[in-house]
């Protein structure tokens, strides 16, 4: 997949039950640099849905959402961005 | 066969389609309240109950239908809703929430309800039934003249003003906070027919639907023997049973959860969302075991969430609110030990 932005760190979290993909995504952004950028791969409804929202409310900035395939997307947020 | 059971299939189609569009799960909503402080689905699971606790309390008033609370055994409620609780959380989801997501292809999930129903099968006619009969046995407390109780019934006030005063409340201190915290929620752009295929449903349309699947529920199940709201695990047991004992047992809940499944599945077909997906083996196990706490909690509680919580609260049972008082403290209490302790430990 072509991308511009570089991505330091990727949490593959497909086929993981609720809340796994949410928490493992914003434990792992609390642990990264400020400006990192962490790639998820997600494919549970409810945290395509969720994830952008709950980390925007840490103060992580959402770059892109993509839609892969199916319920598979891709999203890229940027770490403590808005701090 | 009673021809009327295949109205439990219509209704759990549109519950199904419902519930997977409303991503609505009693589990995430009760425990994002200490996990992520997301309360976007305690809304709707607030909504839901108060369209139905109107909606039973007109129909009741007008003769449609007869309230039916469920027994208070106060030991069962306590226990088996706490069990309930925590079996959610290594579940990954409420009783509904693993039914449709089943539907919807995730494997963890299928697992889930297989637990769920073989501990339900077995709490209810095999070799658990002794447990849950003498919880309930022992603690079952009835009115004099044999009343099931409710908020209104224990305090000898009408049941109907009882319910419609709760609304009111409810609804006063509602537009009270939705004017003092106006923020604009993001109206969605998008013709109405992909907002209810193509994207996931708000808070208040979800509620609000649910709400009325519960009445038209009670109806159609009232008229084809069954006088209760919807329910989840009972159906799950009676497919299972059928199975295993080779006689058709189907019933209306039973047909239900059928078309519950189906409503999810093309939902997910439609939206472009289904595949069959799943997590790691040890996570499979996990959701199993979950499942089985699950399917014993609500047996001996007489209810999973959806009997006590959706259906049984809006009748102002108190063996709802004692169970699903309890179903709330084992999902606070697993959720705090398997995502909130971790996290402090950052």
């Amino acid at each position: 997949m072509t991308d511009e932005t570089k991505v330091d760190q990727t949490l593959d979290v497909r086929g993981e039950i609720c809340p796994n993909p949410d928490v493992r995504t914003m434990t792992t952004l609390e642990k990264m640099e400020k400006g990192q950028i962490l790639e998820v791969l997600v494919d549970y409804p409810l945290s395509v849905e969720r994830i952008p929202k709950n980390a925007e409310n840490r103060k992580h900035k959402v770059v892109k959402i993509e839609k892969v395939s199916g319920p598979e997307h891709r999203i890229l947020i940027e770490a403590k961005a808005n701090k | 066969m009673n021809p009327l059971i295949f109205w439990g299939l219509l209704v759990g189609l549109v519950f199904g389609f419902a519930l997977s569009r409303g991503r609505f799960c009693m589990n995430s909503a009760f425990r994002d309240i200490i996990v992520l402080k997301d309360y976007t689905l305690l809304k709707a699971v607030g909504v839901a109950i108060l369209v139905s606790m109107i909606g039973f309390t007109i129909m009741d008033k007008t003769g449609v239908i007869a309230l039916n609370p469920k027994p208070f055994f106060w030991g069962a409620n306590m226990v088996g809703g706490f069990i309930f609780g925590i079996g959610m959380v290594l579940a990954g989801g409420c009783a509904s929430g693993i039914s449709y997501r089943a539907g919807e292809g995730m494997v963890g999930a299928m697992s889930a309800v297989l637990g769920l129903t073989l501990a339900g099968l077995m709490t209810s006619m095999g070799s658990f039934k002794p447990a849950a009969d003498f919880l309930q046995g022992t603690t079952k407390m009835t009115l004099p003249d044999g009343a099931n109780l409710t908020l209104a019934n224990v305090f000898g006030i009408s049941h109907h003003w009882l319910a419609f005063g709760i609304a009111a409340v409810a609804i006063i201190l509602w537009i009270i906070f939705a004017i003092r915290g106006r923020k604009a929620e993001k109206e969605e752009k998008a013709s109405l027919c992909a907002r209810i295929f193509k994207h996931g449903w708000g808070w208040k349309s979800t509620g609000i639907v649910i709400g009325i699947v519960g009445m038209v529920a009670f109806y159609s199940s009232a008229a084809a023997g069954r006088n209760y709201p919807l329910g989840i695990t009972a159906g799950w047991v009676t497919i299972l049973k059928s199975l295993v004992m080779g006689e058709n047992f189907l019933n209306w809940i039973a047909m239900m959860i059928i078309g519950l499944v189906l409503g999810a599945l093309a939902a997910a077909l439609i939206a472009g969302e289904f595949r069959l997906r799943a997590p790691s083996p040890g996570v499979l196990i996990q959701t199993f075991c979950g499942g089985l706490l699950m399917g014993f909690g609500a047996v001996c509680a007489a209810g999973c969430n959806i009997t006590h919580i959706l259906s049984g609260v809006p009748q102002l049972a108190l063996s709802s609110m004692l169970a699903g008082a309890f179903i709330i403290l084992g999902c606070w209490a697993a959720a705090w030990w398997m995502f909130v302790r971790p996290m402090r430990k950052l």
